[in-house]
């Protein structure tokens, strides 16, 4: 179980984000439990990428100043998509584990998706966006 | 038309009556078939309120005060799916006071991430010890699928609900309100924690937290707070779920059942390697790097009694497993209403001499879930408590017995046929500071009424049975361990 878990633990790189055509705008409001460090987001267009064999289409870096913060992803061609997030509590730019490897800060992914002893899997975090899309995502836990 | 409510639910039932699924067709089928201690598994389906307990025999002594809680797994099946392992069911915390002669019980459910999530599937879906575990489950911490289910730790203020693969669950003492899973330090958040810390007399506690080959070492204030927490390394992987400790050492028991893969079932990732022996790990509480190995024959364990020193050597009793059966298969048989073949736990006695052989001593005595005086732990003592019975026909105990080590007898009161009898605690008498000055207390389920009931005896006279018997106009299922708040 812990070996499944600690494989959860995401590596984001940061970035800004790219204009494009007009498109869907995504945006996720996520609730956070401190307010300081950097919420990390990664948006991923295909299952693959999202496995980890492929780069994000997106990737936000989020100051954490108070209870809420929002990632905007604008103009993206509908599709179908998915996000991880982890919350870097002490902004050391690494998702801080326990002493056997299990995550400490909070992560989180589309739809609220909880894995199955890893991360949620493709099927349970999708999400179709033919338009704009809003999600409030718990990174308070 | 909009059909009616009671046409809907009609309807709706119909529609449930004709899904059979194998989990049904396996519960009738072992339904068919259970002996009559199958109420001891048995679901509780709500918490229990408040009430009072009828006195049936004897009378309370006067100066008995105090509050007994137990914990133990009470939900196991449910329709879309069931536990297939007795340490996989739902933690039922019973709260047993007694005071002016009276008795009250109240038992509420834990309040679980995983029994919120498997309420709200009406099955149980986490996999666990002996449990495959569902696919639908959302398991993003250990604690998603903590079950804390086996043990109760009174931690200041707060009554914990223990487990033994993640964290503490704080509840309220008094109205067992579940508040939270307890972190102790941020960056310790989800770490496992044993069922069965080891408390000193003055009250700091001491407890593991098993992570294969390594153990994170807790060290705790009496009121629950962070004194340390260290990673050690062990030799071996094996499954640890109780260690025992002296005034000055931690002594960490490595069975042969040894993780091997990393697997669901947790059972399932385990080997018996026999030929390999047992290891017994001494460590310095003063000293975490300062340790000491010894070596004796094999056998399988869950439990310990408190430790003690001669001299130089380390004395503990434990009751002695031929092998890990029971907790890769019989648990299962327990909860499906299956006779057991297996060989009852037997007494021993375990002597690490200071040099560094081992002596084991066996005795005849069928025994399980040991416990002692806890003013004495990690001292000097020779009484040991446990449960036992005359025959190993089933996995229950239906006798209480008190060991005594100056002379190695043991004394029984024998409950009957009709009993499954628990683990029962040692509560000393107050102001009398003799070992043998004291109580025991713990609750049976009287399966010919149908009804739990909590006793007291006498530990001077515990041939003579119960001089305080309540009864309870409920039947909760066998539990697994409690502690005494006097």
């Amino acid at each position: 179980m812990k070996a499944l878990i600690a494989a959860a633990a995401l590596m984001l790189a940061a970035g800004p984000a790219l204009a494009q055509d007009a498109g869907a705008d995504v945006t996720f409001a996520f609730a956070v439990g401190q307010p300081t460090g950097h919420i990390m987001v990664a948006l991923f267009d295909s299952e693959a990428a999202y496995r980890g064999e492929g780069a994000p289409v997106r990737v936000a870096r989020l100051d954490v100043t108070g209870p809420t913060a929002i990632a905007l992803f604008e103009d993206l061609p509908t599709g179908t998509y998915a996000m991880k997030a982890f919350h870097d509590v002490d902004g050391d730019g690494e998702m801080a584990t326990n002493p056997f490897g299990m995550p400490t800060e909070p992560f989180a992914f589309s739809n609220n998706a909880v894995g199955n002893m890893g991360p949620a899997g493709w099927d349970r975090a999708q999400f179709v966006a033919s338009g704009d899309v809003a999600q409030t995502i718990d990174l308070a836990h | 038309m909009i059909p009616s409510r009671r046409a809907f639910l009609t309807g709706a039932a119909a529609l449930s009556a004709a899904v059979v699924t194998p989990d049904l067709v396996r519960a009738a089928q072992a339904a068919a078939a259970m002996p009559n201690w199958a109420l001891a598994t048995a679901d509780v389906e709500a918490d229990i309120a408040p009430r009072s307990l009828r006195l049936v025999h004897g009378r309370a002594p006067a100066d008995l005060s105090g509050v007994l809680f137990r914990n133990g797994p009470a939900k196991f099946r449910r329709p879309g799916g069931s536990a297939r392992h007795w340490f996989d069911g739902d933690g039922l915390v019973r709260r047993f006071a007694i005071s002016d002669g009276q008795a009250e019980l109240t038992a509420r459910f834990v309040d679980t991430r995983k029994r919120r999530q498997e309420t709200r599937l009406d099955a149980m879906v986490m996999p666990g010890f002996g449990t495959p575990g569902d696919p639908r489950a959302e398991i993003g911490s250990p604690d998603d699928a903590n079950a804390a289910n086996t043990s109760v730790l009174m931690a200041g203020d707060r009554l914990w609900a223990l487990w033994e693969g993640g964290s503490p669950v704080a509840m309220d003492p008094v109205t067992l309100q579940t508040d939270d899973y307890v972190t102790l330090r941020p960056d310790l958040r989800a770490m496992p924690f044993l069922a069965h810390p080891r408390i000193e007399p003055d009250g700091r506690i001491w407890n593991l937290g098993m992570g294969g080959d390594q153990a994170l070492v807790w060290r705790l204030s009496p009121d629950g707070t962070l004194e340390d927490a260290s990673v050690i390394d062990l030799p071996r992987a094996s499954y640890v779920h109780d260690f025992t400790a002296t005034a000055r050492h931690l002594v960490i028991v490595l069975q042969p059942w040894v993780r091997e893969r990393q697997t669901m079932p947790f059972a399932d990732g385990f080997a018996w390697r026999p030929e390999t022996g047992t290891q017994i790990l001494v460590v310095d509480k003063a000293d975490l790097t300062q340790r000491r190995i010894f070596e004796t024959e094999a056998f399988g364990f869950f439990h310990l009694g408190d430790a003690w020193t001669e001299g130089g050597d380390i004395l503990f009793d434990l009751a002695l497993h031929r092998d890990m059966d029971f907790a890769a298969r019989g648990a299962t048989e327990v909860i499906e209403g299956v006779p057991l073949d297996g060989e009852a736990a037997r007494l021993g006695l375990i002597r690490l001499k200071a040099d560094g052989s081992t002596e084991l001593t066996r005795s005849p005595v069928i025994a399980e879930f040991p416990r002692s005086d806890p003013r004495r732990a990690g001292l000097s003592r020779r009484l040991s408590l446990h449960t036992t019975a005359d025959s190993p026909d089933t996995p229950f105990a239906r006798a209480i017995a008190v060991t005594d080590w100056s002379n190695g007898q043991t004394r029984t009161f024998d409950f009957g046929p009709d009993h499954v009898v628990d683990e029962m605690v040692y509560v000393p008498r107050p102001g009398a500071p003799d070992e043998a000055d004291g109580w025991l207390i713990g609750p049976s389920l009287n399966l010919a009424a149908r009804a739990s009931e909590l006793h007291v005896l006498d530990i001077a006279h515990i041939e003579d049975g119960p001089v305080a018997t309540w009864r309870a106009d409920v039947a909760l299922p066998a539990a697994f361990h409690g502690t005494w708040a006097g």
